[in-house]
C-alpha cells in the first residue's frame, strides 16, 4: 500500500524520512532563530505588536556592564574548566583501558552524572560546599581550617567548574577513550624501540595522535562554558560580586524578570557569535590533520 | 517535481492539529461549553491550596456568583514566568494570587492589570479591614492594582536556651545587644551568633538590609521619589552592623547545609510567619525555645523611638485582575467576597499561618481564640501595622541587585568604607531609576 502510494506520487523513502527531520528543524530551529533575529531588533515587552528599533538593543547591550562581566566570567571559567576537565577525562580514559572486569559498570557510574538533573546535583553540591557542610566540617576536624568554596569571589567560579567537570568527565572520557583505542599498537612499539619514556610517549605520541578527539572535547567544553545556567543559578545565584554571573543567567533575568526580551535576544546573538569565533580560533590554532600511514 | 503523498498530508495535518490544540487555551474540566467561569491561579503550596479549596468550594456550593475554577500556578522557574507566558499565549487566568508588589508594578506598566477600585463595595471593605495604610503603600501611579492577601512581618527568632547559657535573659533588640551576645559567645569559642544576611537571591535583601533599614528609619521608604536613601543614618547603621558582624566572624554567608537555628549554629535568625508551621512539623523541640524579637536597629534609633515597636519589612502578596479577562465584573465580585468575608480571613490565618492583610487583627475578637492557641502567630500579628511592603517598583530586581553588588558585597569582600559603598550604590540606583522614569 505504502509502496504503491509512494510510487504513484513519485517520492522516495529517503525524502519521506527526511521530511520529519526537516519539519522538526523548521519548527524548532529555523522558526525560533528567525524570531530571535527579529526580536533582537525590535522594541517589544511581551504584549502588543513588536516595533522595529534598529540598533537600540545593540547599544543597550553594549552598555550593559553585567552582560560583559558575564562574558568575562566565561573566559575565567574556561581557564579553570578546560584544563581540569581535559586532565580528568584523559585520566578517566587511560584508567579505563586498564580495567578488566566491570568496565561497563564504571562507565555507567560516570555517565550517571551526565544524565542527572542539574537542579538536583547543584543543590547537593551547594550543601557539600557550604561553610557548615560535610566537606568543610571534615577540613575543620582534620586540618583546623575551612575553605569558603562558594562565598568568595575568587573561589566561587572554580567551585562551579569542579561541579561541571564532575558532570562531564564521563562523557568526555568516553570520547577520549575511543581516541586512545584508535592508536595502533605498532606506534607504541616503535616508540619503545626508540627508548621513549612514558611522558615523552604521552606528549609525542598519544596526545598528538588523539588530536581530533581532544579538539572535539575542547570544542564541547567551550560550548558548555557559554551555555551553563543551572549550576551557577542554583549554587551561587551569580554571586558573590557577580563572579559567577554567566551570559545565560543575564539573558534569563533580562527576558523574564526585567521583561526585556529584545535585549535578551540581542545578548543571545552576541554570545552565539563570540562562542562561534572562539571555537574557530581554537580550531585554527590546535586542530591538526593526523594521518596514520 | 516532488508531490507530497497523502500520508504526508495526513501527518502534517495531524501535527498541525496537535500543535494548535496544545497552544490553545482550554476551559477547566467540568465546565460546559458557553458557561461562564472565573479562572483563578493560586500559589503552588499545600497550605494556600487548602485555603483556596475551601474558599472556592464555599463560593461555588452556595452559588454566590459566577462559578470559580482554581488551579495552582504551573510549576516552572517561578510564578512570574508562568503567569507571563500564559498571558502572552492568551491562556492566562482571570485572577491570580501570589503576586508581589514589584511584579504587579511590571504588569501594571505593561497595561495588563485592572484597577480594583471598581470592585463592588471597595470603600466599605477597605474601611472594615482597616486596609487604607497598607493599600496606600501599594498604590501605583494613583491606581490600586494589588489586593493584598497577607502581610507577614519579618522578625528575629532567638534561641532562648542558648541565650540563657550565655547569661542573657533579655532578647536582643539592638545591634549593640547582638554585639554583646556575640562577644560572650566568642569568649566560649561557640561560633557564630546570627544569620545576618539571609541568602544570595536579590529577594533576600528584603529580609536583611531592608528590614534593618526600616527598623532604624521608622519605616521610611528606602527609595523615595525614585531616589535611593542608602546614605541616610539608618542605612549606614545597618551597613555598619552587617560589616561588624562579618569582620568579627560573628556571622557567615552561607548556611545551605542546614537551617542554622535548630542546629544551634547561630542564636538568632530572621524568619517569617510561614516558618512557624515548618518548625512545628520538623523542629518542634527547637520551637519550644524560640522567642520572637523585633527587627534589630541601632541603640540610637531604639532610644529615639522611645521603645516603640520597630518597623520591619513585611512580605506581602496579593491578588490581581487581568485586563484580558472577559469576566471582569464576575471576577471582581469574587475578589470582593474574598476580601470582605471575615471568616475567610480567619481561615487564611489558620491554614497558612500568615497574617491576613488587615489592620484590625489585634482588635477583632474573631481572631482571639486563634491567638490563644497560637501565641507565636499572635506575636507576628502585633507587627503587621508596622510592617512595610517592598516599594512597588518595576525595577525592583535591579534595585535589589545593585544593593547587593555595589553596597553590601564590596563592604564584605573589598573592605570598602560603608559611606563610600552607600554613595556609589545610591548614585547607580538613582541613575537607573532616572533612565527608566
Amino acid at each position: 500500500m505504502m509502496a504503491r502510494l509512494i510510487g504513484r506520487t513519485r517520492i522516495g523513502t529517503a525524502e519521506l524520512i527526511a521530511f520529519g527531520f526537516v519539519l522538526f528543524n523548521l519548527l524548532f530551529w529555523l522558526y525560533p532563530s528567525l524570531w530571535l533575529a527579529f526580536l533582537s531588533m525590535s522594541d517589544w515587552r511581551f504584549f502588543g505588536t513588536p516595533s522595529f528599533s534598529g540598533l537600540k538593543n545593540f547599544l543597550y547591550v553594549l552598555n550593559d556592564m553585567e552582560f560583559w562581566t558575564a562574558l568575562r566570567n566565561v573566559w575565567r571559567f574556561m581557564l579553570f574548566y578546560i584544563p581540569i576537565s581535559l586532565i580528568a577525562s584523559l585520566a578517566f580514559a587511560m584508567g579505563l583501558r586498564h580495567v578488566g572486569r566491570g568496565k561497563a559498570f564504571i562507565v555507567l557510574c560516570f555517565l550517571l552524572a551526565y544524565i542527572s538533573s542539574g537542579v538536583s546535583y547543584s543543590l547537593v553540591f551547594s550543601k557539600v560546599f557550604s561553610s557548615s557542610g560535610p566537606l568543610n566540617t571534615f577540613l575543620q576536624q582534620q586540618f583546623g581550617f575551612t575553605i569558603p568554596w562558594l562565598t568568595t569571589p575568587s573561589l566561587a567560579l572554580f567551585s562551579v567548574s569542579l561541579v561541571i567537570t564532575w558532570k562531564f568527565v564521563g562523557y568526555y572520557g568516553l570520547i577520549l577513550y575511543s581516541g586512545l583505542n584508535a592508536i595502533p599498537k605498532e606506534i607504541y612499539d616503535a616508540a619503545k624501540l626508540d627508548n621513549s619514556g612514558p611522558w615523552r610517549t604521552l606528549f609525542r605520541v598519544t596526545l598528538p595522535m588523539m588530536n581530533a578527539h581532544l579538539v572535539t572535547v575542547t570544542v564541547l567544553a567551550i560550548t558548555v562554558a557559554f551555555a551553563i545556567f543551572t549550576e551557577p543559578y542554583v549554587m551561587t545565584g551569580g554571586g558573590p560580586m557577580n563572579s559567577t554571573t554567566m551570559p545565560q543567567l543575564v539573558m534569563y533575568e533580562t527576558a523574564f524578570q526585567r521583561l526585556q526580551p529584545g535585549h535578551a535576544a540581542m545578548m543571545a546573538i552576541i554570545t552565539a557569535l563570540i562562542s562561534y569565533v572562539a571555537i574557530q580560533i581554537f580550531r585554527k590554532l590546535f586542530e591538526r590533520q593526523v594521518d596514520i600511514v | 517535481m516532488i508531490v507530497l503523498p497523502r500520508v504526508v498530508h495526513a501527518v502534517v495535518a495531524a501535527v498541525t492539529m496537535l500543535l494548535l490544540a496544545a497552544c490553545s487555551g482550554r476551559e477547566p474540566a467540568g465546565v460546559g461549553a458557553g458557561e461562564k467561569v472565573v479562572r483563578l491561579w493560586v500559589a503552588p503550596n499545600p497550605a494556600e491550596e487548602r485555603f483556596w479549596t475551601r474558599a472556592v468550594g464555599r463560593w461555588n456550593q452556595q452559588h454566590l456568583g459566577t462559578r470559580v475554577e482554581f488551579t495552582t500556578i504551573p510549576a516552572t522557574g517561578g510564578s512570574e514566568e508562568a503567569i507571563l507566558t500564559a498571558l502572552v499565549s492568551g491562556s492566562g487566568p482571570d485572577i491570580s494570587a501570589n503576586i508581589f508588589p514589584g511584579f504587579a508594578a511590571q504588569l501594571a506598566n505593561l497595561g495588563q492589570l485592572q484597577d480594583i477600585e471598581a470592585m463592588p463595595g471597595f470603600a466599605r471593605m477597605v474601611e472594615k479591614r482597616q486596609l487604607a495604610p497598607m493599600l496606600e503603600s501599594l498604590r501605583m501611579a494613583g491606581h490600586q492594582y494589588l489586593l493584598p492577601l497577607y502581610f507577614s512581618p519579618n522578625l528575629i527568632w532567638w534561641r532562648t536556651d542558648i541565650l540563657a547559657g550565655l547569661g542573657i535573659k533579655k532578647i536582643p533588640r539592638t545591634f549593640e545587644d547582638v554585639y554583646e551576645v556575640s562577644r560572650r559567645r566568642a569568649e566560649r569559642g561557640a561560633g557564630m551568633t546570627m544569620q545576618v544576611l539571609t541568602g544570595r537571591e536579590w529577594r533576600s535583601r528584603w529580609y536583611d538590609y531592608v528590614s534593618y533599614y526600616f527598623a532604624g528609619s521608622g519605616g521610611a521608604p528606602y527609595i523615595k521619589d525614585r531616589r535611593a536613601q542608602y546614605e541616610s543614618q539608618a542605612s549606614l547603621e545597618a551597613l555598619n552592623f552587617i560589616r561588624t558582624m562579618f569582620q568579627n566572624g560573628w556571622t557567615g554567608l552561607d548556611f545551605d547545609a542546614d537551617d542554622p537555628l535548630p542546629k544551634g549554629l547561630v542564636v538568632g535568625a530572621s524568619h517569617g510567619a510561614w516558618d512557624l508551621s515548618d518548625y512545628q512539623m520538623n523542629h518542634p523541640e527547637t520551637l519550644r525555645y524560640i522567642a520572637i524579637g523585633p527587627m534589630l536597629r541601632s541603640a540610637r534609633a531604639e532610644q529615639e523611638s522611645g521603645g516603640d515597636r520597630a518597623h520591619t519589612f513585611a512580605d506581602c502578596k496579593g491578588m490581581v485582575l487581568f485586563k484580558s479577562s472577559k469576566v471582569q465584573v464576575e471576577a471582581l465580585a469574587f475578589m470582593a467576597w474574598v476580601a470582605s468575608d471575615d471568616e475567610l480571613s480567619l481561615l487564611w490565618f489558620q491554614e497558612t499561618g500568615m497574617p491576613p492583610a488587615r489592620g484590625d487583627l489585634m482588635s477583632n475578637r474573631l481572631f482571639a481564640d486563634f491567638y490563644r492557641k497560637n501565641p507565636l502567630a499572635a506575636q507576628y500579628t502585633a507587627y503587621v501595622d508596622v510592617g512595610q511592603p517592598s516599594i512597588p517598583l518595576e525595577e525592583t530586581i535591579d534595585v535589589n541587585k545593585l544593593m547587593n553588588v555595589l553596597m553590601i558585597e564590596p563592604i564584605l569582600f573589598n573592605g570598602k568604607p560603608v559611606e563610600q559603598a552607600a554613595a556609589e550604590a545610591s548614585r547607580s540606583t538613582n541613575r537607573l531609576l532616572e533612565r527608566t522614569r
